[in-house]
C-alpha cells in the first residue's frame, strides 16, 4: 500500500518547499508519495520541473485556497 | 558525455548575491549537477562564525525585504545543498591570509577546507562558471 508523506510548506519562498520535499524523498520507499503544500507559486511551478528533470513523477497537482498542493512519487 | 558541473565563484559580501549564490547552488545540486562553490575577496566576511543575521546579510532594498519576508537563510541553503545533493565549498586561500583567519573564524561544517587560484581554475574547466 503506497505511504504518503505530508509537508507543509505554507508560508515558505523558493527553494523552501523544494529543498523540503527533497529531503522528505530521501527518507520514503520507492513507490511512496510526499504531498507537499506551498503557498508559494514559484514552487508550484518549480516542483514540477525538478521532479520531471530528476525522473521522479508528479501525482497531481491542485490549487485549493491560497496554496497549491503537490504530490510527487518517489519512482528511483 | 557532456560535463555538466556548475562553479560558482562568490566574491560579493551583499546579501542579494550570497543569497543568489546559496540558491543556484543548493537548487543546482539537487538536481543532479556537481556544484563547486569558491569564495573569496569580501564575500569571505559573511562566513564568519557566529554572526547573527542581521549582522551577516547587508545589502540594498531587496535585502530588506528578504529580511521581513524571512526567505530561506542562504547559509541555511547552502547547507541543505552539501545534504541533499553534490556541492562542495572552498574558502579561497589569499583570502584567508590577508584578512589573517584560519577556518575556524568560518562557519563549521560548511567548507570542504581552502583553496587557490590556480587549482580552482583548473577543474573549472570542466564546467561552467557563474561569478557572483
Amino acid at each position: 500500500m503506497t505511504q504518503r508523506t505530508k509537508i507543509d510548506a505554507r508560508g515558505a519562498f523558493c527553494p523552501g518547499p523544494l529543498m523540503e520535499l527533497i529531503a522528505a524523498l530521501k527518507l520514503i520507499e520507492i513507490g511512496d508519495e510526499v504531498e507537499v503544500w506551498s503557498s508559494d507559486k514559484g514552487s508550484a511551478n518549480e516542483i514540477p520541473e525538478w521532479v520531471a528533470k530528476v525522473g521522479h513523477e508528479m501525482g497531481g497537482t491542485e490549487e485549493c485556497d491560497g496554496y497549491w498542493s503537490l504530490v510527487v512519487k518517489k519512482a528511483k | 558525455m557532456e560535463n555538466n558541473s556548475l562553479f560558482i565563484l562568490l566574491c560579493s559580501c551583499e546579501h542579494e548575491k550570497v543569497q543568489m549564490a546559496a540558491m543556484i547552488a543548493s537548487v543546482a545540486a539537487v538536481s543532479e549537477r556537481p556544484v563547486t562553490v569558491f569564495v573569496s575577496m569580501g564575500a569571505v566576511s559573511v562566513f564568519e562564525n557566529g554572526l547573527d543575521p542581521a549582522e551577516r546579510y547587508r545589502g540594498q532594498a531587496f535585502s530588506n525585504i528578504m529580511k521581513e519576508k524571512k526567505a530561506p537563510d542562504a547559509m541555511e541553503l547552502f547547507a541543505q545543498g552539501k545534504m541533499l545533493g553534490d556541492l562542495k565549498m572552498y574558502v579561497c586561500s589569499m583570502a584567508l591570509d590577508v584578512m589573517g583567519w584560519d577556518e575556524s573564524n568560518l562557519i563549521a561544517d560548511l567548507f570542504e577546507g581552502p583553496m587557490g587560484l590556480t587549482r580552482f581554475l583548473d577543474e573549472a574547466e570542466k564546467g561552467q562558471i557563474v561569478t557572483l
